[in-house]
């Protein structure tokens, strides 16, 4: 890795950056998985608006709860991304997949953050609203999370490009990150298909197309966040004065 | 294509010694870890693909058999045949990069891609031929599963033929350098990945 002069704060930051990920990932299990039926999915996109309208109002508070678990997870995407983003650059001599990467990894903050808000909506007044806003707001959480397809699989490749594109000993991340990001866009491909179906295993509730996606995206930031660790550990990125002490004791 | 990534490796275990570009025999692994990883991951969601199929055709056997009598066995014998073609060319030019580089190789990789637009071209042709006849994904479960997981795999192949340019462009430089067989040879494993998944497929949808 890269030696970062005089940056006492490098490994700290990266450690927070690789952290935000771990904790995206925490959050969203407590929020979207525990308490909020994203995933395993509490509704089912062939039912009808009032099956909807029943089943969050049995579950309301919980649901609310939930959405404030899963904003805190999705806000943590900007300084997850900027890790990555930041890493990247230490590699480039003019700055390009860096910025590409920031701005893909704002996009899919503020795209996450959208499900978030779908879902508090959804369980805002769902007495109140008429069951086919619910249900919207539902499928609007869904489509947010699924049908950004380009956006998430986007910026997983252009992590993976400048890994590939690199001469040999230049990589911002050892290689394999760079397929494991290729892997991970190709997973969220078939969340393109809850456009089509209503139900069986395509639609947004189905195993193809939210099971597979959701998990390729969490295992993802997972893997990506212990990427980032590993570069802040690096030898020759631990901050001046720590090294100036260990140099002067070998000598 | 089984046969590819196998001779594939077992070519590149025999030959690599005679070449300076690439590692010592024993070690030697076509392309470079991260892609065999990919091929792992996803040989292991195509796997849950699998699964998905299977039970559906056990839950409905009678609509899958009669589903399945509608489609165009030769089209898919077809498209099989472009596939295995496509990986021969796509072998014989990673042999040819590693080897008596020149011409030859980036001729190869070219004639991998023909065979790889014309899969995309005969599926296009069988997709618009169902689809004028009325048959869409939303006709039953066995056209469900049809046309969304040769889809998904039609998304490889596409992805697969830019993988395939690349490596032709990468072909075409006067000399190769280590890193450039690596290329060449990540890029074939996964032109043998795609052939691997459509042979199941067919059997899948054409044959069983």
């Amino acid at each position: 890795m890269q030696p970062t002069k005089s940056d006492s704060l490098f490994r700290k930051s990266m450690k927070f950056c690789a952290w935000s990920g771990y904790m995206a990932v925490i959050f969203y299990i407590i929020g979207g998985v525990i308490l909020g039926g994203m995933t395993p999915p509490l509704l089912n996109a062939g039912e009808s608006p009032e099956v909807f309208v029943a089943k969050i109002t049995e579950n309301q508070f919980q649901l609310q709860i939930a959405s404030i678990f899963m904003m805190i997870s999705f806000a943590l995407f900007g300084s997850f991304g900027a890790g990555i983003a930041a890493q990247t650059r230490r590699f480039e001599t003019n700055p390009v997949f860096s910025y590409v990467q920031l701005v893909f990894s704002a996009g899919g903050m503020v795209i996450a953050l959208l499900v978030a808000f779908a879902w508090a909506l959804m369980a805002f007044r769902p007495e109140t609203y008429h069951p086919t806003v619910v249900m919207m707001f539902t499928d609007f959480a869904y489509f947010c999370a699924l049908f950004s397809v380009p956006l998430f699989g986007g910026w997983c490749v252009m992590i993976a490009l400048p890994i590939l594109l690199a001469e040999e000993g230049r990589e911002p991340f050892p290689r394999w990150v760079a397929y494991a990001n290729l892997w991970a866009a190709l997973l969220y491909v078939p969340g393109q298909l809850i456009l089509f179906f209503k139900d069986g295993p395509f639609a947004w509730h189905g195993f193809v197309a939210l099971w597979i996606p959701y998990i390729a995206y969490f295992a993802w930031i997972w893997i990506m966040s212990m990427a980032l660790i590993k570069v802040a550990n690096a030898k020759g990125n631990e901050p001046l004065d720590t090294r100036l002490s260990a140099a002067a004791v070998t000598a | 294509m089984t046969g590819g990534l196998i001779s594939e490796v077992r070519r590149s275990s025999m030959r690599s010694a005679a070449s300076p570009a690439v590692r010592p025999a024993r070690d030697h692994i076509p392309g470079e870890i991260g892609i065999w990883l990919f091929v792992a991951g996803d040989l292991l969601v195509f796997s849950a693909f699998f699964i998905v199929i299977a039970l559906g055709y056990k839950t409905q056997i009678e609509l899958f058999t009669q589903a399945r009598a509608t489609l165009d066995m030769w089209v898919g014998v077809l498209n099989t045949l472009f596939l295995l073609t496509g990986s021969w060319f796509v072998a014989k030019g990673v042999e040819s990069c590693r080897e008596t580089h020149g011409v030859s190789s980036h001729r190869y990789f070219a004639l991998g891609i023909l065979c790889g637009v014309l899969f995309v071209a005969n599926k296009s042709f069988e997709w618009g031929l169902k689809i004028s006849a009325g048959i869409t994904p939303l006709t039953n479960d066995f056209f469900m599963y049809f046309f969304v997981f040769t889809g998904i795999h039609l998304v490889h192949v596409v992805v697969g033929l830019g993988v395939l340019l690349v490596a032709r462009g990468v072909s075409r430089r006067p000399v190769l350098r280590a890193k450039d067989i690596r290329t060449v040879e990540s890029a074939a494993t996964f032109w043998h990945l795609i052939d691997l998944l459509w042979i199941v497929l067919f059997s899948m949808f054409y044959l069983l």
